[in-house]
């Protein structure tokens, strides 16, 4: 599933290099999540899509994510990728279901 | 929960791998003019190994169903129900520990997945995802957007905190047409 290289650009420059400020990040989340989805809508592909994204203050907290599907493995696929900075963390997760 | 039920769940782990573990990782560092970000970001994918390996089966050919939507449709307040139990449950007494975490977010994955699948919702695909996080003094946010159908396809979350840490799931259903 190569389009799940888009979603790692699109994470990359929708939340540039800007540090942690608790009164962008519901904007920010809102708009990772929107503009993977709407790059992942413009592919065309028959695939329904569930995109989630985490984004997190470098604290020294610690955070565990799993996941785990019930779906054709022939046909579907997921992603994941992470990303941070000085101040932050930020996790996106891309899911593709066949229709 | 009984040593039984999670002995089980962990058998049921050994024999599926979780995203982290399974995929391959790609570190680069991002390069501009010759400088570097200070940004990292990393992307795994789900490969599963030997998964190409396999003989492909052959194309089924379904016949049509004149089925438009599903004849019964994926029931949220159970799912519900069962997350509440099953982060209580696993969660209560426990305090956060890097290793013990890890092998509870796993765990708790499989266990959601087992028992939404014992409600036997024909043609659902069911995905679960499932943070477990320290308590200290850090900000959040965790947010969710899909692209589908919505009259037919859902999702059910739940959050749960204790003294020393705090675990979020979610549930999504996807009708298969």
């Amino acid at each position: 599933m190569d389009e799940f290289q888009l979603s790692e650009e699109t994470v990359e420059t929708t939340i540039g290099s800007s540090a942690y400020q608790q009164n962008r990040i519901n904007q920010w989340t809102s708009s990772v999540v929107e503009t993977s989805l709407n790059q992942l809508s413009k592919l065309g592909k028959p695939f329904k899509y569930i995109v989630t994204c985490i984004i997190l203050q470098k604290n020294g907290a610690g955070l565990h994510t799993a996941s785990s599907c019930f779906w054709d493995n022939t046909m579907d696929r997921s992603c994941t990728v992470r990303w941070e900075n000085k101040t932050t963390y930020c996790i996106v997760c891309v899911f593709g279901l066949a229709v | 929960m009984s040593d039984l039920a999670k002995e089980k769940a962990a058998r049921l782990l050994k024999k599926r791998g979780s995203v982290s573990s399974l995929g391959s990782h790609d570190v680069r560092a991002k390069e501009t003019g010759g400088k570097i970000k200070d940004s990292i970001s990393t992307v795994s994918y789900i490969d599963e190994p030997g998964h190409h390996d396999d003989n492909p089966r052959p194309a089924v050919q379904m016949e049509n169903t004149f089925q438009l939507a599903p004849h019964r449709r994926f029931p949220v307040l159970t799912v519900n129900d069962i997350l509440k139990d099953v982060l209580a449950s696993y969660l209560q007494e426990e305090k956060y520990e890097a290793d013990l975490c890890r092998q509870m977010t796993k765990t708790i994955s499989e266990v959601i997945k087992a028992r939404v699948k014992d409600l036997m919702v024909p043609r659902y695909k069911i995905i679960v995802l499932i943070s477990i996080g320290q308590l200290s003094d850090q900000n959040m946010r965790i947010g969710s957007r899909c692209l589908w159908d919505s009259s037919n396809d859902t999702f059910s979350s739940h959050s749960f905190k204790n003294s020393s840490l705090f675990a979020v799931a979610n549930v999504y259903a996807v009708y298969f047409e």
